[in-house]
């Protein structure tokens, strides 16, 4: 059972797109969500506060959420945060590049809720396995 | 999630958002015209595309999914250079990007958008099968999963690199190519983009066709509308002080001090008024940059038919012009365009040989001035030669000798806006039928406007139209006939004179004025409307109409009027534009005098000498 209180970051360009996740994420019960317009915002965001888990966008201007997971990866005080990616992207080539950064899920849009649940849990199970 | 119901707040946001988005996009689009290798800029439209299919999934609304999906696959081979940005391709883009936005609208009223044309899709997926027919699986395959079951295949996919389960059997059916395309299809594609090429391509037109029926939905800037809401009120607390003036004055008080506040009052609520006028009008004014988008791959496309070297420059974009002008607009600037390459620019040979720059420029700039957009299309070419205009114009049987005789240079430019007038010696394909610029004339001047010619041999033609800044209020001239008043617009008036008996003449039978030694044909409006002549008119309008000037002769005129036209609801008297109301009540026709000329057809030069009457004649005798 995942902490409810868990602390999220959720990076879009696409403000529409980050409320979408948001409700998304309070159907859930994750009700502690903070957002992030892009990758460079975000990690800025990341290195001054705490997070507990990463919901990013990949497409965005400045630095794409890519960018974004594999400096998390090579950051010693990030590496650890759960990164799930969303994206439209309908190619094979980027869900193997998402694999080899260190995503922990990858998502596809549309979503729903339940899709979303699913997905978190079974990032949350691997966590719970890995802490074990 | 099967509706909007429960969505409209997810479906403003989106549209607001993905609206400022698809307009960025088009800007973009415009810039890769000119820069089609920058790689930035394809990544940023890849990107618009992208987000606008990302969101709009959440709405269930496929189509667009669908269509945003094919572009910006199309410009995911663009941007990694796998294909080449080429005219086709643009003109494909620009009807996808055009079809998107009429998406909009439909979401904007709360329905799922129609699937795209079917001819736009082929023609998509023939863009993105373009070079690499290996490829074109997933242009075609995922439109459909994506919203189907795109979530599983990409679990299948996560879990095949994570190591775990890999299932085979779906990598390998995205592996297996598309099966080759039945050559019905494929001709239908290539039909399909060939018509492209042409005027009456499928996708602008049909566009067209939706924003008739959109009309009445315009998305309106907020603080604009906050603006006609703050007038209204404010008309409504004059309204009151209004009312109690007058209260006071049915109770007797009529002391300078009312009259002074009823004075101050009513001049208030004439400057409200006028101002409301003016916010609604904003709101529906649009920028022309919308517009004009579009005409530098024109520009391009003809130039390098035609083997020339030509930029078309914008200007102005930001000028804002009702709505409805804007679609009307969109053929006349495109033949203007097209004459200035075809015509007004001159070979290169010839541009080495006059010492010009290769590469040649035509301007497209809109301005406003006053109450007037003034939209200039101009080219550096070779200039119109008013002798040889002449010679063509006698050649073709469209003037007599004389007439030729007498035109200035003004005049004799004019005579490219006669039916059937061509300078091209030969017809190519993309002008010179003949018939470009008199529809561009008639089709400037329903919208009221006017359109003038500017040359000077060796530098250069500029075309300069001038239009009302909207159709709804219309600035007339009010003359009269005996007491009845009549309107004519205003932007075909030149000058009012008085008309000297003295002074008329007659040349080839018709009455005449000599104005600054320009030789005007004199029409009494009595004679025009069917009206039987009562004494001399005491004064001319001169008037600019067609291909003449003239003198409109009347009896009085009671000045200028901002018109609201009214039309006549189910009939149209022949002449007649509509109607409007003075300030005392009075109805007014509003003359179309192009029409009532019309009547008088081809036979303009006759029965001149019948019209002014003896006493008239006899006086300049």
């Amino acid at each position: 059972m995942p902490d409810m209180k868990m602390k999220f970051l959720v990076v879009d360009d696409f403000s529409t797109m980050r409320r979408i996740v948001r409700n998304l994420l309070k159907e859930l019960g994750f009700l502690n969500v903070d957002e992030a317009e892009d990758g460079a915002i975000a990690l800025g965001k990341l290195t001054g506060e705490a997070f507990d888990f990463v919901v990013t966008d990949w497409n965005m201007p400045n630095m794409d959420g890519l960018t974004l997971l594999q400096q998390i990866r090579a950051n010693p005080q990030l590496k650890h945060l759960p990164v799930l990616m969303i994206t439209a992207e309908a190619k094979k080539e980027n869900i193997i590049a998402a694999a080899q950064a260190g995503a922990s899920g990858y998502i596809v849009k549309p979503f729903t809720a339940a899709t979303l649940n699913e997905k978190l849990s079974k990032i949350f199970e691997k966590l719970e396995k890995e802490a074990a | 999630m099967s509706d909007f119901s429960g969505m409209e707040d997810l479906l403003q946001d989106f549209l607001v958002e993905a609206t400022d988005l698809l307009s960025g996009v088009d800007n973009k689009l415009v810039e890769l015209e000119k820069r089609p290798q920058d790689r930035g800029l394809l990544n940023d439209i890849f990107r618009g595309f992208h987000t606008i299919k990302g969101g709009a999934g959440f709405l269930n609304a496929t189509e667009l999914v669908t269509l945003c999906h094919l572009t910006e696959n199309l410009f995911d081979k663009l941007r990694n250079g796998e294909l080449g940005v080429t005219a086709e391709a643009m003109d494909v883009i620009m009807a996808a990007t055009g079809t998107v936005r009429e998406m909009f609208h439909a979401l904007e009223q709360g329905v799922q958008p129609q699937a795209a044309e079917a001819g736009l899709i082929a023609s998509l997926k023939q863009a993105i099968a373009g070079e690499l027919a290996a490829a074109a699986a997933p242009a075609a395959a995922p439109a459909v999963k994506t919203t189907a079951g795109g979530a599983l295949d990409w679990n299948a996919y996560y879990e095949a690199v994570t190591g775990r389960a890999p299932e085979v059997p779906a990598e390998a059916g995205q592996g297996i190519p598309q099966p080759p395309k039945p050559d019905e299809e494929i001709i239908k594609a290539a039909i399909g983009r060939r018509a492209s090429d042409k005027p009456g391509y499928s996708g602008p037109t049909g566009r067209r066709e939706s924003e008739k029926t959109r009309d009445n939905a315009i998305r309106v800037d907020t603080s604009r509308l906050d603006q006609v809401l703050n007038l209204s009120g404010e008309i409504g607390l004059t309204k009151n002080r209004l009312n109690s003036l007058r209260s006071d004055i049915l109770a007797g008080m009529t002391g300078a001090e009312t009259l002074q506040a009823l004075d101050a009052a009513v001049g208030q609520l004439d400057l409200l008024v006028s101002d409301l006028q003016n916010a609604v009008m904003k709101t529906r004014m649009q920028p022309i940059g919308r517009l004009f988008q579009k005409y530098p791959r024109i520009a391009r496309d003809l130039a390098r038919n035609l083997g020339k070297d030509v930029e078309l420059l914008l200007a102005g974009e930001e000028t804002e012009i009702d709505k409805t002008m804007i679609e009307d607009l969109s053929d006349p600037i495109i033949h203007l365009i097209r004459n200035a390459v075809d015509h007004g620019i001159e070979s290169p040979l010839e541009r080495a040989a006059a010492g010009k720059p290769e590469k040649s420029e035509v301007r497209l700039e809109a301005r406003q001035e006053g109450d007037h957009i003034v939209i200039v299309v101009a080219d550096d070419g070779r200039g119109m030669n008013a002798e040889k205009l002449r010679a063509k114009a006698l050649e073709k049987g469209l003037i007599g000798n004389e007439e030729a005789n007498t035109m200035d240079e003004r005049q004799s430019f004019n005579l490219v806006f006669l039916p059937g007038f061509s300078t091209a010696a030969k017809v190519s394909d993309v002008s010179g039928r003949g018939v470009g610029l008199d529809v561009v004339r008639t089709n400037i001047q329903k919208l009221n406007g006017s359109i003038e010619i500017k040359s000077e041999l060796g530098k250069g033609t500029t075309f300069v139209i001038s239009l009302p800044l909207t159709l709804a209020i219309l600035p007339v001239l009010i003359v009269k006939l005996g007491e009845q008043p009549f309107a004519v617009p205003l932007s075909m008036v030149r000058e009012i004179l008085p008309i000297v008996p003295g002074e008329l003449q007659e040349v080839g039978g018709r009455a005449t004025m000599v104005v600054r030694g320009e030789v005007l044909p004199v029409y009494p409006l009595n004679y025009l409307i069917g009206w039987p002549q009562e004494g001399v008119p005491a004064y001319g309008v001169l008037m600019q109409a067609a291909e003449t000037n003239f003198v409109l002769a009347i009896d009085n005129f009671a000045g200028r009027d901002d018109a609201v036209i009214k039309s006549l609801e189910g009939f149209r008297p022949k002449g007649v534009a509509g109607v409007t109301t003075l300030a005392n009540g009075q109805i007014v026709l509003i003359l179309d005098v192009k029409e009532l000329l019309g009547e008088l057809g081809d036979n303009r030069g006759v029965a001149r000498q019948a019209l002014l009457p003896a006493a008239a004649l006899a006086l300049a005798a």
